[in-house]
């Protein structure tokens, strides 16, 4: 190959590197739900009702993300659940671009760990304070494996803005973004200082060829009485600053108690008499070329009012039946379908009514949030949530599940 | 003249080379052992010392001077045994410090924001000298092994102490007492680690009360001593020549 040919390969794919990596600048928005397996995200913890106060916001300003969660009964046997294990309500951030402020389950504030009863629903709130400026990607999320909706609030302002003020059990006022940090560098590099005076001490003198070479020889007057004399007065005077250091700790801070932990305990579920509008899964197949989930359900009505059936939710996304109900809470719209949600029987169902009908909820949602795979799970059971409403808006739930079985015509 | 005849170097000159000679050496030395030590320090006792809702009165107290003491003891062995140089253990110590304060300002703060007040990197410099100057003293891997291994655990928690105490302060927040560092722990969210997770102190050393720091301190010590011995093996032996003389 020639000189000049060389010369044209290496400009042209030059170009194309830098056209690769420059022209196309995606936003780097996700924290890998979708990798989740199906199974997971549909049979342990459903989120719904929820509302996020504001999607812009600045610098110290606060929102808060709010709504329920549901976890399901049958909850894969492969994953720790949380009536056994702790179970942590988290939020889903790049980092510490919002502080956590206020956290609560059935009203109870729940910084540390918390246990839930499978099948029970709960409340929960979330307070952050922005503190970093930039555009994020948000997720509610419980740190026992599952990831809700997702939002992206923005945030204006300076992060040297921040600041967040607590008063001590003491009464001292400090400032939880900087406080202890001039005592922090201060020792630190006191210390560092102090053991690199060490080194230079040895330093000045031939360190290694000479030493060596004296060392082979049998020479032991390469440390002298004046080095050891010069070592204990370094070893004198760290326990002397080490103790002085110490002192200096507890008459700053006289009060002190161990870090706190352990598990806050079980929390206080939503308060629910009998259901009044039961669900039974009678089949459920998922139509791989139409990219739907046929559910042929038993619905019992058991309240006083008549019903239809409004919604159905797995997994974070939310098929609406749209001639019944409409989403008014700005939900993500990638994991929303308005009109996802059909039935064959859309005449409400009667007090005392009980009766099969079959809904298919269909949208390019289950591909591209990865929930078809379920299919190819190795346990192949989905989870759900129904909802119902009545003439006035009043909503009721009822979780679903049972074997999904794939069509693939 | 052969270009193959020796070039004869005048005194002068042969100090100069030898000064540089231990000028590139420390420094190389210095980055190599802040590598491998840092990376041994992260994967055995990284998340106590990453964030100070870890830094209890237990487990913080006892992992910490443990895992650290293992390339002290190695390069102790090296560096008195071969040159007769009492640093092994403050020149280990000084490169994990400096590895964990580029990877604590650049990464945590720089990079992803934490505060350094919640990521500051602890102190293990006052053991790292009386594990030296012990060894001076005494010439003995035994005695530093002895009694330098135990005040290195010993001497951990109160050379920390000037700059944890502020941190743990009691604040009643939304009706529950917590700490400074726990509220660190629960403002600076951290998507991967959950709270469940942390490997702190649950519950008092039962009979011991409250006074779990110098049981814990003590422990540490203890183990300290058994490492000490282990890793001055390997020290031994990396720094053990032998030649085959026999196929």
């Amino acid at each position: 190959m020639s000189k000049l040919a060389i010369r044209t390969w290496a400009a042209a794919g030059l170009a194309v590197v830098v056209a690769a990596t420059s022209l196309y600048v995606p936003e780097a928005s996700a924290h890998g739900e979708k990798s989740q397996q199906a199974f997971l995200r549909m049979r342990t913890l459903h989120w719904y009702d929820l509302n996020w106060s504001t999607d812009k916001l600045r610098v110290n300003e606060k929102m808060t993300v709010s709504g329920k969660i549901h976890v399901f009964k049958n909850w894969p046997e492969t994953t720790a659940n949380p009536e056994h294990s702790p179970a942590f309500l988290n939020i889903g951030i790049p980092g510490p671009v919002f502080t956590r402020v206020e956290s609560y389950m059935g009203g109870q504030f729940v910084p540390r760990s918390v246990n839930l009863e499978l099948g029970k629903n709960y409340t929960f709130k979330v307070v952050l304070q922005a503190r970093r400026p930039g555009r994020w990607h948000m997720h509610t999320m419980m740190n026992v494996e599952a990831a809700g909706p997702i939002i992206g609030p923005g945030i204006d302002g300076s992060m040297a803005d921040y600041k967040h003020v607590l008063t001590t059990l003491t009464g001292n006022t400090v400032d939880i973004e900087k406080v202890g940090t001039a005592g922090i560098w201060g020792w630190s590099f006191f210390w560092i200082f102090f053991g690199f005076a060490w080194i230079g001490y040895w330093a000045a003198k031939p360190v290694f060829v000479p030493r060596y070479m004296a060392r082979k020889a049998g020479d032991e007057s390469i440390v002298s009485p004046t080095d050891v004399k010069v070592g204990l007065g370094f070893m004198v005077a760290t326990l002397i600053i080490t103790w002085v250091g110490y002192n200096a700790g507890n008459s700053a801070n006289p009060i002190t108690i161990p870090l706190q932990a352990g598990v806050i305990g079980v929390m206080e579920p939503i308060p629910e008499g009998a259901p009044t509008v039961e669900a039974k899964v009678e089949q459920a197949t998922y139509r791989v070329p139409g990219r739907s989930v046929i559910l042929k359900v038993r619905v019992n009505n058991r309240g006083i009012s008549p019903v239809q059936v409004a919604e159905f939710e797995t997994a974070g996304i939310r098929f609406l039946n749209g001639s019944v109900y409409k989403d008014e809470t700005n939900y993500p719209p990638q994991l929303l379908a308005p009109e996802g949600l059909s039935v064959d029987d859309n005449s409400p169902i009667l007090p005392g009514q009980s009766k099969v009908i079959t809904l298919t909820g269909t949208d390019a949602a289950w591909e591209n949030e990865r929930i078809a795979d379920v299919i190819y799970d190795p346990d192949s059971r989905f989870g759900g949530l129904l909802f119902f409403v009545d003439s006035s808006g009043f909503r009721s739930m009822a979780a679903v599940g049972g074997p999904l079985l794939p069509r693939f015509t | 003249m052969s270009s193959l005849s020796p070039t004869v170097f005048t005194k002068a000159e042969i100090i100069q080379a030898s000064r540089t000679a231990d000028w590139l050496i420390l420094v190389f030395a210095f980055l190599v052992f802040t590598g491998g030590f840092h990376v041994h320090a992260m994967l055995t006792m990284g998340d106590w010392d990453f964030w100070t809702d870890w830094k209890d009165r237990r487990l913080w107290v006892t992992v910490t001077p443990i895992m650290c003491i293992t390339f002290p003891a190695a390069v102790q062995y090296w560096m008195w045994d071969k040159l007769r140089l009492p640093l092994g253990a403050t020149f280990t110590i000084l490169g994990l410090l400096f590895g964990e304060w580029v990877n604590r300002y650049f990464n945590f703060w720089g990079w992803t924001y934490f505060p350094i007040n919640f990521v500051w990197a602890a102190t293990l410099v006052p053991g790292a000298i009386i594990l030296d100057v012990i060894l001076l003293w005494s010439k003995s891997f035994l005695i530093t092994a002895v009694i330098g291994g135990l005040a290195f655990g010993l001497i951990f928690y109160p050379g920390n102490w000037s700059m944890l105490a502020v941190l743990h302060q009691p604040v009643e927040y939304n009706g529950m007492v917590m700490t400074i560092a726990d509220i660190q722990g629960y403002h600076y969210v951290r998507t991967g680690t959950p709270e469940y997770i942390r490997f702190v102190e649950k519950g008092t050393l039962r009979t011991f009360g409250k006074d779990v720091v110098p049981v814990s301190a003590f422990f540490s010590g203890f183990i300290c001593i058994l490492i000490y011995f282990i890793w001055h093996f390997f020290g031994r032996w990396y720094s053990t020549t032998r030649f085959i003389d026999q196929y």
